[in-house]
């Protein structure tokens, strides 16, 4: 005998969809059936949960324990097998938004059919860290919570394999270092006076400054350790550890305690061992390119990093920094071959990059925006070649590598992007002292701007000149503002949802332009009328909260609109990435979920709530 | 309580009715169902309900029963694991229209169990609980009329009519086909089921009860607070 309606139902929402027909009917007759007007608790925090809910008809409201987030599940949403699990009492509760039938599966029946299921386990396993990162900037902040996915919130300290942690001083010899690391089978020996850590060595040292520069053993070791090691605490996490051993392409970690007492090292192959995860491995090959072609090998991997990141349950800051540190390593590493080609530069320059690499918010299918700030020392006639043949490699290198030519031409191949720093200043100073709507809409990508090789002084130059300029132009600012208001956030998401027509794809939602450009937008103006020198939206945004232009909850509010939506694009993208298409950011309102259409909503409010704001501050007197 | 004296009265009535059945029942195969009674002082959420449907090719109490579909509701749950459905091997004929309602064939139909085993397998489920349906009237007289049949015996038992409790309890204007399961499905948001096998129609019902419950908004009730009256 079959229940044929309740059968029917599981056989058209996920998980179970993958399941046979038998195995649904079976478990199909464990379930229990209980309505929950509207408010009623379903699931409370903090009490032992009994059984898996799925939503049959209603809607469910997931209040993440210790924070102000909320999450909607409709029908076919399940909810409440964390706790199950892991066995654990349950952190969330879960509230009736509507009056909702609901299916309720007892934990022995949910454990047993995941024991059997292959499938349902990564389903429950990833759709959990899912969840979790919608609310990740929230937990991440909050002191008392932590995430329960695998990646998130997990400390460094959970990491640490050695509870002594083998170290020497830095007067020792060289022979008795490398004698100790052989001994204690360390590949990494932090060197502390005083009991603080003064240096580091690894083997790779050894190798590189010892051997391979014929340095006698019996030197100190101090001249060839690397002076100063960046460290991080047992309390930062390891997404945070990721990051800045891909950002500095560094190996090993030490981790001090509050008294900078060195504690253990972490190295890139734990992280690496934990996750599986390649973004590392693609920097580093990257750096270890020896010509163009390996460059964009190793930098077309981007695409599968994203999606693997995205299928790890990481958030999408960080999924974004991670795809940026690609963007910049590449570039790095075309100019570092293309001076090995062309012999070193004639005179100083600065390579820097616009929008959003220079954000550090890159996503999939990105073009390259860049240009060169030269010395004043300049000269046409005797340096231009140089210059050109060096942006020519870069820059064609770069669309080799996936990075295609900006359809601005906003490149260094193009004259006008390959200047020297007054040209540059010249150009800022027009672009402020004479706003005109049509310009102000055309510049403002070069107000997102950042130096990713070669000369500091030359960027940084320049970058004060425009925050003097910008701060004190309040005309030029009300034009900033109102091209930023002026972006049509689809606020009438279901009724009449403004959708951009594109010719491949018909009606779709340009998330790019219509949701995540407004935030960009919001957090530019800020930048610009108080002098940030942050480039990063989240940063800029934090910072204004800080100088208390903005208040903190409206700062969090964005923010997490702005983790949203861009989570929406990644897996959007990660998707298209896995059925061998090109990333874009167009999606097909289709192809949300309910719940998606729901979140995206109350984002898009925040955001259009917040431009008015914006709009209200700084575009006031020119209407 | 202002009904207190119709209570007693039906009380009296019940128990007169139960216990010339038990009697009756001595060595027949029903003797057992009779051995547990039912208390009406019970609380409502401690009481065993069985949800129980019956198709049958006519409404007069001598309609030929085709199928019967029950689940038991426990605790404020319907509990999917005793959901059983069993088809009743026709002796007649069917009659035409009947049979395009309920989707049911003769050949299907003949597929199906003696309505002897039907009952006795029912019974063993209904054995000390409220039977909950919506016109409970209808599945009370196929119940009697099926057990006079088979064993002689008649069929006593506590019924909760959900039609009944939808109009005592949420009085108002309606139309004509008002208190139809499906439309007070609908009207409360409950999912539409494609209807009219005996099993999904006594979950449907199962559910409408849940609902109604919970609408009702009042602690502690007790079984006799939802029995059919009258």
């Amino acid at each position: 005998m079959e229940i044929d309606e309740v059968i029917a139902f599981l056989g058209q929402h996920a998980p179970f969809d993958a399941l046979s027909v038998d195995v649904i009917n079976a478990l199909a007759r464990r379930i229990e059936v209980r309505y929950f007007p509207r408010e009623a608790m379903i699931i409370d925090a903090g009490k032992e949960n009994h059984a898996l809910g799925i939503v049959r008809s209603g809607a469910v409201e997931l209040r993440l324990g210790g924070t102000e987030l909320n999450h909607r599940l409709g029908e076919g949403g399940v909810f409440g097998y964390p706790s199950l699990l892991h066995h654990e009492r349950t952190r969330n509760q879960v509230i009736a938004h509507e009056d909702s039938l609901i299916y309720q599966l007892p934990k022995p029946d949910f454990l047993a059919l995941l024991d059997s299921h292959e499938t349902l386990r990564g389903f429950f396993a990833k759709d959990e860290a899912e969840r979790l990162r919608l609310a990740v900037e929230g937990l991440r902040r909050s002191e008392t919570g932590h995430g329960e996915a695998a990646m998130i919130g997990v400390k460094l300290g959970s990491l640490m394999r050695r509870n002594e942690v083998v170290t020497a001083g830095p007067g020792d010899s060289i022979s008795d270092a490398a004698k100790l690391m052989a001994r204690a089978d360390v590949s990494t020996l932090p060197l502390t006076e005083k009991g603080g850590l003064v240096g580091i060595i690894t083997d790779k040292d050894l190798r590189r400054r010892v051997l391979g520069q014929d340095v006698p053993l019996d030197k100190p070791v101090s001249r060839v350790m690397t002076p100063d090691p960046i460290t991080m605490s047992l309390d930062d996490d390891l997404l945070s550890a990721m990051l800045v051993m891909s950002q500095h392409n560094i190996h090993h970690l030490p981790i001090v305690n509050e008294s900078d007492e060195i504690v253990g090292v972490v190295s890139s192959s734990d992280l690496l061992n934990r996750f599986g995860m390649n973004a590392l491995q693609v920097v580093a090959e990257i750096k270890a390119a020896g010509d163009a072609a390996a460059v964009a090998r190793a930098a077309r991997r981007v695409d599968g990093v994203l999606a693997h990141l995205i299928e790890s349950g990481v958030d999408a800051d960080h999924v974004a920094r991670f795809v940026s540190n690609i963007g910049e390593a590449t570039h790095r590493q075309l100019l570092k071959l293309g001076e090995e080609q062309l012999g070193p530069p004639p005179v100083p320059y600065a390579l820097v990059v616009f929008g959003s690499l220079a954000r550090q918010e890159q996503a999939g299918g990105s073009d390259q925006d860049n240009g060169f700030i030269l010395d004043d020392s300049y000269d046409a006639q005797t340096h231009g070649a140089y210059f050109e043949r060096l942006a020519t490699f870069l820059c064609d290198g770069l669309n080799s590598a996936g990075y295609i030519y900006c359809p601005g031409d906003i490149m260094a191949t193009n004259d006008k992007w390959r200047q020297p720093l007054a040209v540059w200043k010249e150009r800022y100073r027009g672009w402020i002292d004479n706003p005109d709507p049509e310009n102000v809409l055309n510049t403002t990508i070069f107000f997102d701007m950042r130096r990713v090789a070669g000369e500091e002084i030359l960027v940084d130059s320049l970058r004060e000149h425009i925050f003097a300029w910008s701060s004190a132009n309040r005309i030029f600012l009300s034009f900033i503002a109102r091209a930023a208001a002026h972006t049509k956030v689809p606020l009438g998401f279901f009724r009449n949802f403004l959708l951009q027509h594109d010719e491949k794809e018909g009606d779709v939602l340009d998330l790019k332009h219509q949701a995540i450009a407004p935030v960009v937008d919001i957090a530019r103006v800020y930048a610009l009328a108080l002098g940030l020198s942050e480039v990063n939206s989240e940063e800029r945004l934090k910072k204004a909260a800080e100088l208390g232009e903005i208040s903190d909850e409206a700062v969090s509010d964005i923010v997490d609109s702005f983790e949203f939506i861009r989570s929406v694009r990644f897996r959007h993208q990660s998707g298209q990435i896995k059925r061998g298409e090109a990333p874009t950011n167009n999606l097909s309102p289709a192809l949300l979920s309910r719940f998606e259409r729901e979140h995206l909503k109350d984002a898009f409010r925040v955001i259009r709530d917040h431009m008015d704001i914006v709009s209200r501050k700084y575009a006031g007197n020119i209407q | 309580m202002k009904l207190g004296w119709q209570n007693w009265f039906q009380e009296k009535r019940f128990a007169a009715h139960w216990d010339r059945a038990k009697e009756a029942a001595q060595s027949t195969p029903m003797a057992d169902y009779y051995s547990a009674p039912v208390q009406a002082d019970q609380l409502l959420n401690d009481a065993p309900l069985i949800a129980l449907d019956f198709e049958s090719d006519g409404l007069e109490e001598d309609a030929q029963l085709l199928e019967a579909g029950w689940v038991a509701v426990e605790g404020g749950a319907v509990k999917l694991n005793s959901a059983r459905r069993l088809r009743i091997r026709a002796e007649s004929r069917l009659q035409g229209s009947a049979v395009i309602i309920h989707r049911i064939t003769d050949d299907a139909a003949a597929e199906g169990q003696s309505e002897q085993d039907v009952l006795l397998a029912l019974l063993a489920d209904l054995k000390g609980a409220a039977i909950l349906a919506h016109a409970a009237f209808i599945e009370q007289s196929f119940l009697n009329a099926a057990c006079l049949r088979c064993f002689g015996v008649p069929f006593v038992g506590r019924f909760i009519c959900t039609m009944q409790l939808e109009e005592r309890w949420f009085p108002r204007e309606r139309t004509a086909d008002g208190l139809r399961l499906g439309k007070l499905r609908a009207q409360y948001g409950l999912p539409y089921y494609r209807a009219h096998d005996g099993l999904t129609d006594a979950m449907a019902c199962a559910e409408l009860f849940l609902v109604q419950c919970a609408r009702r908004r009042t602690e502690n009730l007790l079984l006799e607070d939802v029995l059919m009256r009258g």
